[in-house]
């Protein structure tokens, strides 16, 4: 019987965080209040990029050290009717899982910027959460905030941060942050232009890029969970909290490190803010949604100083799947979980198209020397 | 059929003192046996990294470690003895062998058995080794003794599994290896590869927290130090975005490291400190200072603390044949990297070329300047900016299990050194207990309390220390006399030597308790401390010690 494949893990800074995400799902899938009863397989995706189907009861404990005891080799093949299998089972004959749907639990890196997206479409496997075109655009600070400011959504000023020489874009002090990544690791607060220059070169997470953006002491963050299946719905809004004497930032130890992963961090649920502006976020939360074609569960982060608001970033695939932000209306890990599912089985991701591709441009073409000539 | 039926009861009767049946019972029973005692042994070698010898040595300890089970062991060799003239006699044998040593679990609590895939042909093995026994035992007709003495020498029987099975293993963690050696190559990381008795793991722990935010670093999970763990970190840790790559590398024996470097070589390679840890494997620590310098035979770069004049001396050689030395100390200000240690050792300065790197910092206890001096030099070797290093130095995290003080809920303070197992580490974490609970002054505080502090101090001694364990913890025994309240010795592996140093100071104070197990001595201290007294776990032993 075709079954459901959790996806974990990943060479990604929050490769940790997802293994806690995955096991959440797993568990949840499993065992939860109305479980569906379907099997569930562990598919665990090491720091290094291989793949280990694992046990899906088990604890993150057995994550500590890498690739958990027990867990057997997959090959993945981007093809159609690929896949997960087993390599050289019986007879040598590599073993393929049947899946029925992939649950993307990963967090950054190739998990949440399309590329794992692309792989399951080439493959042919149904999956949950973002699209490619969705992932990739949530993983890009500069381009999601181009699409912001183009849609004439509030947010900060967010500028390519490049080593030439030239004027400062906007005054500081600065945020600094890699352009691409999903937590907040590698981000850097600074006082002025050059010293924002500076760290390109020394900061290992900015080589592929860094964004710049004004640091404001007198924001704070403001989160909401969003999903479009089986309608467009908007959770609570969130205020997450910073733990007592850390940094100036939310930072990745205040999100993850102090308990379960995100459902384990200090937050003010739903959140005391006025009316009005908790309503304001909520229609821009939708508009973003469709600008960014939300599928599965995403969140949206807000800054705000408690009157006006900024669109931050979104994360297409947020962490424990933001099921703790669904507390009013209530909704049951189990019921998000089934209808990942089923938003997985019933909307598609894609649908390549050879439309055109009939063969008259070859006919015309004549010799490829005569191209080159 | 019925030929063999025949002959060999006959043959099984040895002596024929006895006919054929009671042979087949003391057979029966020695197989029987092999059971229970397979269980405990393989459990024992797969603690001791399925290293030869391992089986016999802890068997030879284990039998010594009580009255009853040196009583136990006496008898089941005279009735192995005995089986010779008697067969009947080695039932007996074959019982104490099933029984005992009394205190050596089947499966054992903090350290059960796994059943890997190496366990699993290590057990094959040994069941052909005992079996080989048998059938000799068969055809030339003295079954039962032999039957009696593969009981009696199970231990030895897991050993020589263990060699004639190290060929088999290498061959197939060869593809492990290889994968490694790929990835390590397609990465292309600089590999910083350490060594050294003790302090391997803070050191890199001190790089990986100075380098990061400037390259990209990976290191080593704890305890992947050996071939097998090295492979597998690279294989699972290393991410394509790796730039340095700390890798510790231990040893059990001369060539291993060379092995190591063969095919994962180090740019940058560290020695930390030479002690006598694993010395019953060595002979002697030169033997050890020579096998831990096989880690600079592929580096451009040396990092060496100097302290130790044998490790000075590495550094010279290594000089001479034209690396780029850097020299670290803990003392001598003259040296490339420096760290001292303020006098209360709560504070430390360190210097580059005598510069000043940072001065007056506080630290956690159990870091190590020596260490620290090391992770200086690699990170100053790594083009990490002087002033990184510096502001660096001011979050540095404590080292795990390396006397971390934490307070307990009845207020008694908590060192946590139970990863250490070398005498100098043993005696430091006897100063930081009396140093934990010195009175700070407060102002306007009323009279000190009634009741004295209780300085406790629960250990199972020191292991792996060769013909020098009972010396080093004697000494150590007589230390404890010196400052601590009270005393828990935990298990017997070292508790002759332990009493003895205790016994030796006149006057001394200290109450002694014995008990079985760290747990029961958690129990002690939780019911006896309270506010105001500290206790330090000084090393912890898994089960399969005495």
């Amino acid at each position: 019987m075709p079954e459901v494949a959790v996806i974990f893990g990943g060479p990604s800074p929050e490769h940790d965080v997802s293994v806690l995400t995955g096991l959440q799902a797993a568990r949840g899938l499993a065992t939860g209040p109305g479980a569906t009863g379907t099997g569930v397989r562990g598919v665990f995706w090491s720091k290094t990029g291989e793949w280990y189907e694992v046990d899906p009861g088990l604890e993150a404990e057995a994550f500590l050290e890498g690739v958990p005891r027990g867990a057997s080799r997959l090959q993945f093949t981007a093809a159609p009717g690929g896949g997960f299998a087993e390599p050289g089972g019986r007879l040598g004959r590599a073993r393929p899982l049947e899946l029925d749907v992939a649950m993307v639990c990963c967090h950054g890196g190739p998990g949440e910027d399309g590329t794992l997206q692309a792989s399951l479409d080439l493959a042919g496997i149904r999956y949950s959460g973002p699209t490619v075109a969705g992932a990739a655009l949530g993983m890009d600070k500069l381009a999601f905030g181009a699409v912001m400011v183009a849609a004439g959504l509030p947010t900060l000023p967010r500028a390519q941060l490049v080593a030439d020489p030239g004027p400062a874009p906007f005054g500081g002090p600065y945020i600094v942050k890699p352009r691409f990544g999903g937590s907040s690791i590698g981000i850097d607060l600074v006082e002025d232009f050059v010293t924002a220059q500076a760290r390109l070169s020394a900061n290992p997470h900015l080589r592929f890029g860094a964004v710049l953006e004004p640091y404001r002491p007198d924001l704070f963050d403001l989160q909401v969970a969003v999903r479009a299946w089986p309608s467009l719905e908007l959770s609570a809004v969130e205020r997450p909290l910073r733990a007592e004497g850390s940094a100036d930032i939310l930072d990745y130890r205040d999100k993850y490190v102090a308990g379960e992963g995100m459902a384990g961090a200090s937050r003010e649920l739903p959140a005391r803010i006025p009316p009005e502006l908790e309503k304001s976020l909520r229609q821009a939360g939708e508009r973003i949604a469709a600008l960014t074609g939300v599928r599965g569960v995403a969140r949206i982060d807000y800054l705000s100083d408690g009157r006006e608001f900024f669109v931050n970033e979104i994360n297409t695939v947020p962490g424990s799947l933001a099921r703790y932000l669904w507390v009013a209306p209530p909704i049951p890990f189990a019921t998000l979980l089934a209808d990942l599912l089923d938003e997985a089985r019933q909307r598609p991701t894609h649908a390549y198209s050879a439309a055109g591709a009939d063969g008259s441009v070859l006919r015309s073409a004549g010799s490829i020397a005569g191209k080159l000539g | 059929m019925s030929a063999v039926g025949v002959r060999f009861p006959l043959a099984l009767a040895g002596t024929g003192r006895f006919h054929g049946g009671w042979a087949w019972v003391t057979v029966g029973a020695c197989v029987a046996a092999w059971v229970p005692a397979g269980l405990r042994w393989l459990r024992v070698a797969q603690r001791e990294h399925y290293l030869g010898g391992s089986a016999t040595r802890f068997a030879i300890r284990w039998w010594r470690s009580t009255g009853p089970n040196a009583a136990l062991a006496v008898a089941a060799i005279a009735a192995a003895l005995a089986s010779m003239a008697w067969p009947i006699a080695g039932v007996v044998t074959a019982g104490v062998v099933a029984l005992g040593p009394l205190g050596l679990s089947l499966r054992g609590r903090t350290s059960p058995l796994h059943w890997t895939r190496r366990l699993r042909t290590l057990a094959a093995a040994w069941v052909v080794v005992e079996v080989v026994v048998v059938a000799i035992g068969l055809v030339t007709g003295v079954a039962a003794p032999l039957s009696v003495a593969a009981a009696l020498a199970v231990p030895l029987a897991v050993d020589v599994a263990c060699w004639s099975t190290a060929a088999l293993e290498r061959r197939l963690s060869a593809p492990f290896v290889d994968r490694a050696r790929t990835r390590l190559q397609r990465v292309d990381p600089t590999v910083v590869g350490i060594t050294g008795s003790f302090g391997k793991t803070s050191t890199k722990g001190h790089i990986a927290h100075l380098v990061r935010p400037t390259r990209t670093v990976v290191a080593t999970p704890a305890s992947f130090n050996n071939r097998a763990g090295l492979a597998r970190a690279i294989n699972e840790h290393l991410t394509d975005d790796t730039e340095v790559f700390v890798a510790e590398m231990g040893t059990y024996g001369p060539g291993e490291i060379a092995d190591l470097c063969r095919w994962c070589p180090p740019d940058i390679a560290v020695m930390t400190a030479i002690g006598p840890v694993h010395l019953e494997r060595f002979g002697s620590e030169d033997r050890i200072v020579e096998a831990k310098s096989e880690i600079l035979a592929s580096a451009g770069d040396v990092v060496v603390q100097v302290d130790d004049r044998r490790l000075a001396a590495v550094a010279d050689r290594a000089e001479a044949q034209g690396k780029r030395v850097l020299r670290c100390s803990a003392v001598d200000r003259s040296a490339e990297v420096c760290v001292v240690r303020s006098d209360d050792g709560s504070r430390i300065s360190a210097y580059a070329r005598g510069a000043a790197l940072a001065e007056g910092v506080a630290v956690a206890a159990g870091i190590q300047p020596a260490n620290l001096a090391i992770a200086i030099a690699v990170a100053l070797v790594l083009k990490v900016d002087p002033a990184v290093v510096g502001a660096r130095l001011d979050d540095l995290p404590p080292v795990d299990h390396r006397l971390q003080a934490v307070r307990a809920a009845s207020g008694a303070i908590v060192l946590d050194d139970t990863y250490n197992s070398n005498p100098a580490g043993a005696a430091e974490a006897l100063g930081a207990l009396v140093a934990s609970t010195r009175p700070e002054p407060a102002p306007g505080a009323g009279p000190s309390p009634a009741r004295p502090h209780r300085l406790v101090v629960v250990t199972p001694g020191m292991v792996e220390l060769g013909s020098r364990q009972f010396e080093e913890n004697r000494r150590f025994g007589a230390a404890i006399a010196g400052v601590a309240t009270d005393a828990l010795i935990v298990g017997r592996t070292n508790r002759r030597a332990l009493l003895t140093g205790l016994a030796s100071i006149a006057g001394s104070p200290t109450g002694v308790r014995l008990v079985p197990d760290r747990r029961r001595a958690v129990d002690w201290v939780r019911e006896h401390l309270g506010s105001g007294d500290a206790v330090l776990y000084e090393n912890d032993l898994p089960d399969h010690y005495p």
